[in-house]
């Protein structure tokens, strides 16, 4: 599917299977991942795009299948390992920011670097404020997350994902909920932390113009099988019914 | 004209099936059909179809079905395929409607789901006791001051309740007995009775019973929160254990400031016993606590003290259990605290009990 990358896949999934009880959600899901791309899982609602995400970041146990990061198998490791090699080097931007409501920004985006690292208050302080300076939030560090606009909760919890320099970022639907133009600016942001950082970025949005904006390759979901993988503009020309009718559905609210 | 027509197993229905013609047609449909039941429903002679008559059709055929299975519904058009797709509620899984269980069958599905809640319950336990062992010696994992917070919050914002009620229970009970002792001219042994019942038993378990309504039920509906709004999937995505960094610290306070809690009750309790007792029954200060010191062993409070820490740590375990079994919506949260309050005040004095066994 990608002749022109030779790179190693940073993600390689292998004939995922996922169930709920007994209703399987994703159904012999098998993709790959290359770095410094961003690549986006879509699908309509409830195709399975957030189970995906969970279950390749051990939120939930997978039914069957591998799971690769940087080659190395992760379906079978150690909790504490997974913590140590892969989370560790890896960032999560929730649907909702999952900002932990009892603490105040500050605190939300030191967590990580109090608990990761052995860095002094002062050196925690200022990483924190720089942090917050690339999502473009300012004067809100002593703000609690309740107190926040939706999107600069998402800001907010994009920092704190970003707190310790991921090389992987997921992000599950960055701009649900959000108004066009502030989604418009989270779209900048995540294309900008692709350019100047090298990350490689996995996007869950069902959002076409976001799509447009900021997708690599695409991975196509319908009702838990993976129907298409590859570029934006190879999806558009698969001719596939379902691809078709998702990207349609934009044509027509557009008179 | 006749809509509806009967013949060798075979239910002709013709005309308009709509709104306004359904209701009719469907008495008649009951009448007609009283005995027997089709093996076939033919609609080609049907001219006009909606929602309504789509929901006629079902249902007629669901009963047919229910006597004959191989019943069928025969000559629709193309127009008419088309609306009974849309209308049509045959997508729906066939799971959704399932063989109601008999009545066994329920009773072994919910003693197994309690069964398995049960061992669930216990995992999390034993893993909450490990994490809370390791985390008295390193804090790593924890958030930094968080136990002092949480026993602030846990344990000192109860004082006002804890205090009032062991008062209000201490002057009822010293009431009560004051009129029966009375009688005998036992006055004093007001003092034995309070002291001992308060120290051993009412001490421990109404102070449990308060803090499970009042901080277990916090608990609960904060890590249940935290649940759905991902809070806890983030810590998880952090490298953090949920366990270390929510419950420990609230275990920890809650061990700490139970006892505390109950040695308060039992003081205020003890207070107004010697406030009736002075007052109402005549009997003096030094009288009332000589007597209240020397009829309690060091037994006794090492009992009491046990007692509370255990039902500390079962406050705490089974909030946290109900919390972090909550799956989906906010709606689940109310439902998790409940459970929580009325399992945690069941453990307690199941346990008081079991306590008062061991230690006759």
């Amino acid at each position: 599917m990608n002749k022109e990358n030779k790179q190693e896949p940073v993600i390689e999934v292998n004939h995922l299977v996922a169930k709920y009880g007994d209703t399987i959600v994703l159904d012999d899901v098998s993709v790959q991942i290359f770095p410094n791309e961003i690549t986006v899982i879509l699908g309509g609602s409830g195709c399975g795009k957030t189970t995906f995400l969970k279950n390749i970041l051990r939120l939930q146990e997978p039914a069957s299948g591998s799971v690769k990061f940087w080659g190395m198998e992760v379906t079978n490791l150690e909790e504490r390992e997974f913590n140590d090699r892969i989370l560790s080097r890896i960032g999560m931007l929730f649907q909702s920011g999952a900002l932990l409501n009892s603490l105040t920004v500050h605190d939300n985006i030191s967590i990580p670097l109090e608990q990761h690292t052995q860095l002094p208050d002062e050196l925690i302080d200022t990483i924190i404020k720089t942090k917050l300076h690339l999502v473009n939030l300012d004067n809100v560090l002593n703000l609690l997350p309740g107190e926040l606009s939706g999107g600069m909760k998402k800001r907010a919890a994009l920092a704190r994902a970003l707190v310790l320099d991921p090389e992987i970022l997921f992000c599950d639907e960055p701009s649900s909920g959000l108004d066009p133009l502030t989604s418009l600016t989270l779209d900048e942001l995540i294309l900008s932390l692709k350019q100047q950082l090298n990350m490689t970025i996995i996007v869950v949005t069902h959002e076409l113009a976001s799509i447009h904006r900021i997708a690599d390759k695409i991975i196509f979901l319908d009702s838990g099988k993976m129907l298409f993988a590859g570029t934006l503009d190879a999806a558009k020309q698969s001719g596939i019914e379902a691809i078709n009718r998702f990207f349609n559905a934009e044509q027509h609210t557009r008179p | 004209m006749e809509q509806l027509n009967y013949q060798d197993k075979t239910l002709f229905v013709s005309g308009e099936l709509s709104f306004q013609t359904v209701p009719d047609l469907y008495e008649q449909t009951e009448h007609l059909l009283k005995d027997e039941q089709p093996q076939r429903i033919d609609i080609s002679a049907v001219s006009r179809l909606d929602s309504a008559g789509v929901a006629f059709l079902e249902t007629v055929l669901a009963k047919a079905k229910a006597s004959d299975s191989s019943a069928v519904l025969a000559g629709a058009s193309e127009e008419q395929r088309k609306v009974l797709r849309t209308f049509s509620s045959q997508n729906i899984p066939p799971e959704v409607i399932t063989v109601k269980a008999g009545y066994f069958e329920q009773v072994a599905d919910s003693v197994l789901k309690g069964c398995k809640g049960f061992f669930n319950y216990l995992v999390m336990a034993a893993d909450i006791f490990y994490w809370a062992l390791k985390g008295l010696f390193s804090r790593s994992g924890q958030k930094k001051g968080a136990t002092v917070q949480q026993a602030y919050i846990l344990g000192a914002q109860a004082l006002p309740v804890v205090g009032l009620l062991s008062l209000i229970l201490g002057f009822i009970l010293s009431l009560q007995s004051a009129n029966q002792l009375k009688n005998f001219g036992a006055n004093v042994f007001l003092a034995d009775g309070l002291a001992f019942s308060f120290v051993r038993e009412l001490g421990p378990m109404i102070t449990a019973i308060i803090v499970a309504g009042r901080s277990g039920s916090a608990i609960a509906s904060e890590i249940a929160s935290m649940k759905v709004s991902e809070e806890i999937d983030a810590l998880k995505m952090m490298a953090i254990n949920p366990i270390r960094y929510v419950v420990v610290p609230k275990f920890h306070a809650m061990s700490y400031v139970l006892p505390v809690l109950v040695m308060f009750s039992i003081i205020i309790g003890m207070l107004s016993g010697m406030l009736i007792a002075v007052t109402y029954l005549d009997v003096s200060l030094q009288n009332f606590c000589t007597r209240a010191i020397n009829i309690l062993s060091m037994k006794d409070f090492v009992i009491s003290f046990s007692k509370t820490v255990f039902f500390a740590w079962l406050i705490v375990s089974i909030s946290s259990y109900y919390g972090f079994s909550v799956e989906g919506g906010a709606e689940d949260v109310g439902h998790a605290t409940t459970q929580s309050v009325v399992s945690s005040i069941i453990a307690i004095i199941f346990f008081d009990a079991v306590f008062s066994l061991i230690y006759l």
